[in-house]
């Protein structure tokens, strides 16, 4: 078993860089990087747009747990029009394809995106001595909401540019006592 | 027998690529959303592979497969985790339960492919009768020979074909244009440095993709021994060198699966035209007359009743040309096909020598041909239908 080490900020950030950047490269063929600290403020988004989402655009949040010896929750948003383009390079559809079969592919589609990240992040917490397990993912759909945090839970909040457009991975961890 | 692949995730994304990757291949899918679903098709379809997620509602990955192990029926069924789930613990506690193999997600198709290449055979799908190719089609040829005078003999011989050869002169370069471009053949030379040859060929036939690819080895008449490794290992075909590109082409043709008919017969408005090249080898005869029957009765199956018989570029008379004309012109009779000769000087004046051939007429021009042709075939056509055994027609 490896040893332990401490849950940082640095192992979080380490984690979830690499987990998205994996992720991207290999199911989407493009490249996801971390932007500065400023632009990851949560009050940036989703409540308030994007500088180059539409106002109104409705947002689509991919959430999954990991529980066990480091338990939390990671919220992937995207704005729709991302999801839209995630959902037909996985797929290898079209627009007009994707339309066809609703939002439930799109939902699907960000649901295993935010599952492969998670699932990577978490493996970095394995290996890290954090041995957890996934939950099932969910989705979050809508304009104007935000998810706010306990009191006790320990927030790290990235933005990624990709390819000019923007996804937040909001991670939520319990802390201790 | 088709494979079957079961695929158990409750994200029909990860099902939907699972379907995709595997499209191109001879494989019947089933898939399922959960545990429950996965045993219950398990049992009813038997797979030949199951690919398994973990994290799933209603039963996950690991029960499923702890009941799939327990499961006399099942349990010597191939079982692929294809799961997020990848750490250490995680992976070691699922493989002493009894896994074939563990693939994390994000992957990529290829690697899906290859894993399940390493338990299945993923054989190509066949193309259908529509879209078999043709000669005239452009397919994507691979050489890889370390001497570019090679190459370049091969390419400039080819030129005529619509066929885009690639030449490259390293294994390593060779891969690389594979992965960008499945060739449709290879030519690999056994004079690469070192045993190079070997380990690409090999390295190709464990590939899923360029696997079921015919390969052939470039080699010097002289070298018996590489000759007979290359026979040895599975090489599709040995050219030798000096090349002789007429009958490299035609093994290429053979080993692409192309329809090469077009050489020899095509349809020239209302007549279809049988044509024999300059050079019958007995090859090239043999080609044409497995063409034959097929293309004449294909003919008169879409409403045409004239062939005209073009030998007008043979150089000189053999037995070979003379029995597949012979057979021609039976076939045309059997079918009820008006047809006619159309030959050289030369040609025409060697038929006399024999007694089989002196009463074939010939003309000597496509045009001439025709208009005698359809002449007769209207003349015909207005006194009286078709008669059972046809007129033969003859130039004066």
């Amino acid at each position: 078993m490896p040893a332990t080490q401490e849950i940082t900020e640095s192992l979080i950030r380490d984690n979830i860089v690499r987990a998205v950047d994996d992720v991207f490269r290999t199911m989407l063929d493009s490249e996801a990087v971390l932007k500065p600290a400023e632009d990851s403020c949560p009050a940036c988004w989703p409540t308030a747009p994007a500088r180059d989402s539409p106002a109104s655009e409705t947002h689509v949040v991919g959430t999954v747990g990991f529980l066990g010896d480091a338990s939390g929750l990671l919220y992937l948003y995207l704005d729709e029009t991302f999801a839209k383009h995630c959902t037909c390079v996985m797929l290898g559809m079209n627009e007009r394809e994707i339309a066809e079969i609703g939002e439930a592919a799109v939902n699907d589609a960000v649901g295993e995106l935010t599952n492969m990240i998670v699932g990577s992040f978490k493996n970095g917490l394995c290996s890290a001595g954090y041995s957890c397990k996934l939950t099932i993912p969910s989705i979050l759909r809508g304009r104007n909401f935000c998810i706010e945090p306990i009191s006790s839970a320990e927030r790290n909040v990235y933005s990624f540019d990709c390819a000019g457009r923007r996804l937040v991975a909001d991670i939520l961890m319990k802390t201790d006592n | 027998m088709r494979n079957k692949i079961l695929t158990v995730d409750d994200s029909k994304t990860v099902r939907i690529i699972v379907r995709k990757a595997f499209k191109p291949f001879d494989i019947e899918l089933f898939e399922a959303s959960n545990g429950v679903e996965g045993l219950a098709v398990a049992a009813k379809d038997l797979p030949d592979l199951i690919l398994l997620d973990v994290t799933m509602p209603v039963m996950d990955g690991v029960e499923m497969l702890t009941k799939i192990k327990a499961d006399p029926q099942l349990k010597g069924i191939p079982v692929m985790m294809l799961t997020a789930e990848g750490g250490r613990e995680n992976v070691l506690k699922i493989a002493k339960i009894g896994v074939r193999d563990y693939l994390v997600k994000p992957f990529k198709e290829e690697s899906l492919l290859e894993k399940a290449g390493r338990i299945i055979d993923l054989k190509p799908l066949a193309e259908g009768p529509g879209k078999a190719r043709s000669i005239l089609d452009p397919v994507d040829v691979l050489i890889v020979e370390d001497k570019p005078a090679i190459i370049q003999q091969i390419q400039d011989g080819l030129r005529h074909t619509p066929w885009k050869i690639h030449g490259v002169t390293t294994p390593a370069e060779a891969m690389e244009l594979c992965a960008r471009r499945e060739p449709d053949l290879l030519m690999i030379s056994l004079s690469l440095p070192e045993d190079a040859a070997f380990t690409l060929f090999r390295s190709i036939r464990t590939n899923v993709k360029l696997k079921f690819k015919p390969v052939f080895a470039l080699v010097v008449k002289t070298e018996m021994n590489s000759q007979s490794q290359a026979q040895q290992v599975g090489f599709s075909s040995i050219i030798t060198k000096p090349i002789d590109l007429p009958e490299l082409e035609g093994r290429m043709a053979k080993a692409m699966n192309l329809d090469t008919s077009l050489r020899y017969f095509h349809i020239d408005g209302d007549f279809l035209v049988m044509s024999l090249p300059e050079n019958t080898t007995q090859a090239v005869l043999a080609e044409a007359a497995h063409y034959l029957k097929p293309k004449l009765a294909e003919a008169v199956d879409s409403g045409l009743n004239r062939a005209i018989i073009d030998i007008h570029l043979i150089r000189s008379l053999h037995m070979g040309v003379i029995k597949i004309l012979m057979q021609a012109m039976q076939t045309c009779r059997d079918l009820a096909m008006h047809f006619t000769l159309v030959g050289n000087g030369r040609i025409i004046a060697e038929c006399k020598g024999f007694e089989d051939t002196r009463s074939w007429a010939f003309f000597e021009t496509l045009g001439e041909a025709k208009a005698h042709l359809a002449a007769a075939t209207d003349a015909s056509a207005a006194s009286s239908p078709p008669a059972a055994e046809p007129k033969r027609l003859v130039s004066a």
